[in-house]
């Protein structure tokens, strides 16, 4: 569908029968995933949603309210500590996740309300040196292991073992499936409109009503929240976690998976954290001349494509359909 | 010891680490105040130019001056090129994708730099054999004394540069507005690769003052180049006197904190800093608000 030309095609999350058939698609082939390839294409694929739902949470605030963080591995962090303690403690995992996200969620608040003041370089380097901050308390707590960190075991819900790779990524599927969905209706919802509104014109925003202070805040408690999520479940995935695995290079990972996926879309947040995580899979191989592709394939899309991976997708889509206009 | 000995101690020792932040930082408002780009390659531009220095002394067996100065050049000549070949040409030109683009020429420096010159650590020599001076009753290291000094040189020659040539007139004509400055027949595209030129200079310099006092290897910028955005912030992402008092600043206030509180804090104090600073004033402590039109 190339036009939305009914008021109903601005509510559909899918939209056409072509759109259907591809998520139907996509949905089968991630639940067929674990019985097509080995325990590794499993790992990495959790791996995946695990960034996905950080790229989410970033979309949200970068692309959706124009507020920049350079410090998300920050709240994965958080999120990952939180859960590991409150495990630790006796806490059972179903209960220890809504209480994670709840912790972390309220970090977004003490972050986002002195943000509120700040904008552009500004609030880059407070976010920046937020992620960093946290780093090294961590590192010098001694109650979370300080800089050996902790170990994580994953959980037992309901009599099943999640301790291979195979169960424990149609858990993470699932939560992230769900919260997916879930961010991706709270696009099209009035939050997301008054999201869009403060970033594109935050005066004429202010003068339709939308309280500005509230909603900026509200778009950094989702995003914390979010990747609080994923942190909780990144701990037990990777099963040990140290303050150095939540460093400087993680946080630019996440907005490099935003904004090379496509800035302002959330399906581009997927995309891009699809891409980002494959090509650093794919990269490993390469050793030592790593560093320098991902640097050139990055400065590749930034010079070649505005609109990430996913502008460029909506322009093949378009030529195709409007063949041969 | 006297406690006037003491204070003298920290201050040329915070003024030397100081100088290079705020060279860096001075670096960073450049750029940024002409091209509304937040640079994360600077610290990459300026090892990549240190690397430079030491091929030229190891290698060639260049005097030190010499390599020093070619060093520089040859940092000038990287930083125009990378506007040229990289910067101007890129379709995304928004500040965040501008941003993005730096983030990913940062990784494809180290990367480069990891490949031609190895991830191992090399001493580089310093500018003058260190000894101790005795000043007043303090032990002043001769090589920090010079290290802030050559720092302050560089700071007034971008001052001359910036407030008494032609250039440096015009290059406060595009940071103010760039599209009225090419009406008024400025070749702007020239004076925005001498910026990157002289930006990325000023990168060199901060690395090849700060070599010595580590040692060179890829990644050895990272931890002043993320001190450097902070003494920008808090002085004023526009403001150039403001690059210097928070590269000062932040030096001194760093090596009190890891004196009298705790080293293990002195790390993140920095950060703690810039929070504190940008809650009471938004645009740092020298900087104005930009007016929005609406």
């Amino acid at each position: 569908m190339l036009f939305r030309e009914r008021y109903e095609h601005d509510l559909w999350l899918i939209r056409g029968s072509q759109a259907w058939v591809a998520a139907g698609v996509a949905g089968l082939f991630l639940l067929a995933l674990p019985f097509l390839f080995k325990g590794y294409v499993v790992y990495n694929f959790t791996l995946f949603f695990v960034y996905a739902l950080v790229a989410l949470s970033l979309s949200v605030l970068v692309g959706l309210t124009g507020q920049v963080s350079l410090g998300h591995a920050g709240f994965l962090a958080a999120g990952a500590y939180a859960q590991a303690v409150l495990v630790s403690q006796g806490v059972p995992f179903l209960l220890a996740l809504p209480l994670t996200i709840a912790l972390v969620a309220l970090l977004g608040v003490v972050i986002g309300v002195p943000a509120l003041r700040l904008e552009g370089p500004y609030l880059a380097i407070a976010t920046l040196g937020f992620g960093l901050a946290i780093q090294q308390i961590l590192n010098n707590w001694r109650l979370v292991g300080a800089s050996t960190g902790m170990l994580v075991e994953r959980p037992v819900l309901f009599g099943v073992d999640l301790y291979g790779d195979t169960p424990y990524y149609y858990l993470v599927l699932a939560v992230a499936g769900v919260t997916t969905w879930a961010l991706f209706n709270l696009e099209r919802s009035h939050v997301g409109r008054a999201f869009r509104a403060t970033r594109d014109a935050d005066l004429a925003a202010q003068m339709s009503g939308i309280g500005l202070a509230r909603y900026k805040t509200l778009a950094f408690v989702i995003s914390a929240g979010v990747a609080g999520l994923a942190g909780a479940l990144y701990g037990p995935l990777i099963g040990y976690i140290t303050p150095e695995s939540f460093n400087l290079l993680l946080s630019i990972k996440f907005l490099l998976m935003t904004i090379v996926g496509g800035l302002g879309f959330l399906p581009g947040a997927l995309l891009g954290a699809g891409f980002i995580t494959g090509l650093d899979v794919w990269l490993s191989t390469f050793r030592s001349w790593s560093q320098l592709v991902f640097g050139v394939v990055v400065i590749a899309i930034m010079m070649l494509e505005p609109a990430g991976l996913y502008g460029r997708w909506l322009k093949i889509k378009r030529f195709w359909k409007s063949w041969p206009l | 010891m006297s406690g006037f000995a003491d204070l003298l101690q920290v201050l040329v020792s915070g003024a030397s680490v100081g100088s290079v932040y705020a060279l860096v930082a001075l670096g960073l408002v450049l750029l940024y105040r002409t091209t509304r780009i937040l640079n994360f390659a600077h610290g990459d531009l300026g090892v990549l130019g240190t690397f430079v220095a030491y091929t030229l002394l190891r290698q060639l067996d260049l005097p030190f001056g010499l390599s020093f100065l070619l060093a520089l050049a040859a940092a000038g000549a990287i930083g125009g090129l990378v506007y040229l070949l990289l910067v101007r040409p890129a379709k995304n030109q928004s500040e965040l994708g501008l941003l993005i683009l730096t983030l990913g020429l940062a990784l494809a420096l180290g990367g480069l730099d990891a490949l031609l010159f190895g991830t191992d650590n090399k001493v580089v020599p310093t500018l003058v054999a260190d000894r101790i001076v005795r000043l007043g009753g303090a032990s002043l290291s001769l090589v920090s004394l010079v290290t802030a000094a050559f720092g302050v040189v560089l700071m007034l020659a971008l001052w001359a540069l910036l407030g008494f040539t032609k250039l440096g007139v015009a290059m406060r004509a595009v940071a103010q507005r760039e599209d009225v400055a090419e009406a008024m027949g400025l070749p702007v595209k020239r004076v925005l690769v001498a910026t990157w030129a002289a930006s990325a200079v000023l990168a060199a310099a901060a690395a090849l003052l700060f070599a010595p006092t580590t040692l060179l290897n890829p990644t050895m910028m990272l931890d002043p180049l993320s001190k450097g955005f902070v003494a920008a912030v808090i002085g004023g992402m526009n403001s150039l006197p403001g690059a210097v008092v928070g590269g000062y600043l932040l030096g001194v206030l760093e090596l009190l904190v890891g004196i009298y509180v705790s080293l293990e804090f002195k790390a993140s104090f920095a950060f703690l800093v810039v929070v504190l600073v940008l809650v009471l004033r938004p645009h740092g402590l020298l900087g104005r608000a930009e007016v929005k039109r609406v």
